[in-house]
């Protein structure tokens, strides 16, 4: 027993009786509304009013707090922290580069993503369910461990390094790790399961039927993909985009394992901030300005793809 | 002849098609197949060729106390956050699917938000509110920062097999005379029974691998499996953090393991 099956003992739909058909799977319509069934959301939207509205809202006062060199912070209020945030070449720079790095994984992820999404959603191979569980897999094992597995690779006396020499390929290592192309990689290895599984089930709800009709009308195996597979599976495209990109701004164990803090981005600059120095409000304003960008650029890119995805629906 | 070269053409485009496709699942699957070899290796590093078959880090591993530690820890911390967020979050799928009305979407919006969020940004802001109300570096802070990303998982999981529910079962229940405990204990709960337990496994493999909510919030000394590895991983390349990884991996694979057998992976939806 999970759960008190209070709220489904009680009350006037008892009385009402579940006799008449209900649509859309619903036993109870809204207005004949048990009373006690409140209480079976009551804990849940308490436990987020206290630990995820009040936190956010919290931060967001914090954001807008004078500094203080001998507290966490001073009294009254300011805008100094967003406006020094946006001004400060080096800030400005380093917000740059990560939402510069965040849209090159998207685009990577796109690119080696919809392959295997399409092969998985049209394959009749009986591997299917393993192939299935080789898209997820990476998902549920911690970060760190990924993360780690890519240091084994990619470190300066790594695996690739040492038969790289081995081979007598290259004198000195190749700098593959402690610089974007490592931060990149991890990157893209840790969210090209969230581009998968978006597209994956956008090109499953293609009939293949088109396919194979415009196939069979005469375009060639890859007018039917630009005109027709990739057309109809954009909405895919578009949510794995969104989740990819801004997943990677806020990515914070992946620079640090595989970046080292030679490549400066947010995330690891607002903990630094915050844990090291101590900087609350500043570090607050930061978190928001990176958040903020990252949802006008979600916002543009919404605005232009939704401009190709017009004739869809 | 222009036939034959377009079938050649076309063979070519389709091994190229399933070479990317098999690179990609290589690239995938490279680094946890890294990490478990190296676990095996008994060299320090894992070179090429490897050196041969050895325990001794696992040896080390179930020798070393902070590790040994931090891995109970862990797994003491994912089955607390686990039964919390199944409990809520079976509650308000069965709220918000049944009852909610037209406050369904705001509500279901609400709940699935810490997915969204960044979730350093979240570690960030309930670190800020802890220190505020006093929970700042304490076990109870610390559980319900997991709580709040693993709810999500188990509302989605048990939303996602009430909406494919057939209520005419529930009706034919409740016409031939069942109560209304008697019907969702006899046939509600058995039904969404799956969804239950795969949202319960999947609560309890997202807080194991938890890391930046468990770097903010822990308390002094009250390391997680996730943060021993990266303090470990930080300073040393020895392939002890590889033999804590692959037990770690093996913990996830039986819960995943467990989650297919008892409705199919397919019906996770992210």
């Amino acid at each position: 027993m999970d759960h008190p099956p209070i709220a489904l003992d009680s009350g006037p739909a008892a009385v009402a009786g579940a006799s008449v058909a209900p649509r859309g799977g619903r036993l109870v319509s809204a207005r004949r509304l048990p009373k006690n069934s409140v209480l079976l959301i009551l804990p849940t939207l308490l436990f987020l009013a206290c630990f995820l509205v009040a936190p956010y809202f919290n931060m967001l006062v914090m954001s807008f707090r004078n500094p203080s060199t001998s507290a966490v912070y001073a009294p009254g209020f300011t805008v100094a922290n967003y406006t020094r945030a946006l001004t400060d070449p080096y800030y400005f720079g380093v917000l740059a580069q990560t939402v510069v790095l965040g849209a090159v994984t998207t685009l990577i992820c796109v690119l080696i993503a919809y392959p295997v999404a399409y092969h998985l959603a049209r394959t009749s191979s009986r591997w299917k369910g393993l192939l299935y569980v080789g898209v997820l897999s990476p998902l549920l094992v911690g970060v760190v461990i990924r993360c780690y597995g890519w240091i084994i690779l990619l470190a300066n006396n790594g695996l690739i390094n040492n038969a790289v020499k081995k081979l007598g390929l290259v004198k000195l290592g190749l700098p593959l790790m402690y610089n974007s192309f490592g931060v990149g990689v991890g990157l893209v290895h840790v969210f090209l399961p969230f581009m998968v599984l978006p597209i994956l089930s956008a090109i499953q709800s293609i009939d293949p039927a088109l396919e194979d009709a415009a196939r069979s009308l005469g375009a060639s195996r890859a007018r039917t993909m630009a005109r027709i597979v990739i057309p109809l599976s954009l909405p895919g495209i578009q949510a794995g985009a969104i989740l990819v990109f801004v997943l990677s701004i806020s990515a914070y164990v992946i620079p640090i394992l595989l970046g080292a803090l030679k490549v400066k981005l947010m995330p690891t600059l607002v903990v630094q901030l915050l844990i090291d120095a101590f900087l609350w409000p500043f570090g607050a304003a930061l978190a928001f300005i990176l958040a903020a960008s990252g949802g006008i650029v979600v916002y543009l890119f919404i605005r232009a793809t939704g401009r190709l995805m017009r004739g869809l629906r | 002849m222009t036939a034959v070269a377009a079938k050649i053409r076309m063979r070519a485009g389709r091994a190229l098609f399933l070479g990317v496709v098999a690179a990609a699942y290589g690239f995938l699957l490279l680094p946890l197949v890294i990490v478990v070899l190296a676990s095996f290796n008994s060299g320090e590093l894992l070179t090429f060729p490897p050196e041969g078959f050895s325990l001794r880090w696992y040896e080390h591993f179930f020798n070393s106390e902070p590790f040994m530690n931090s891995l109970f820890f862990s797994l003491w911390l994912a089955a607390l956050a686990m039964a919390v967020s199944t409990v809520l979050g079976t509650a308000a799928a069965l709220y918000v699917v049944r009852f909610a009305g037209r406050w369904r979407d705001t509500i279901r919006l609400l709940i699935v938000t810490p997915l969204l969020l960044p979730e350093i940004l979240s570690a960030v802001a309930l670190l800020f509110f802890f220190y505020s109300i006093g929970l700042g570096k304490t076990v109870i802070g610390l559980v319900i920062g997991h709580v709040l990303i693993t709810l999500p998982f188990v509302f989605l999981a048990v939303a996602s097999v009430l909406y494919n529910f057939d209520s005419s079962l529930e009706e034919a229940a409740r016409s031939l005379g069942a109560n209304k405990l008697a019907t969702f204990r006899r046939v509600t709960l058995p039904l969404i029974k799956p969804g239950v337990i795969s949202g319960a496994l999947l609560a309890f493999i997202v807080s194991f691998d938890l890391f930046a909510i468990s770097l903010l919030l822990k308390g002094i000394g009250l390391e997680t499996l996730p943060i021993q590895l990266f303090d470990y991983v930080t300073w040393d390349f020895d392939p002890t953090a590889a033999a804590v990884s692959t037990v770690s991996i093996a913990i996830t694979m039986l819960a995943v393991l467990l989650i297919d057998r008892i409705v199919g992976l397919r019906s996770l939806r992210f």
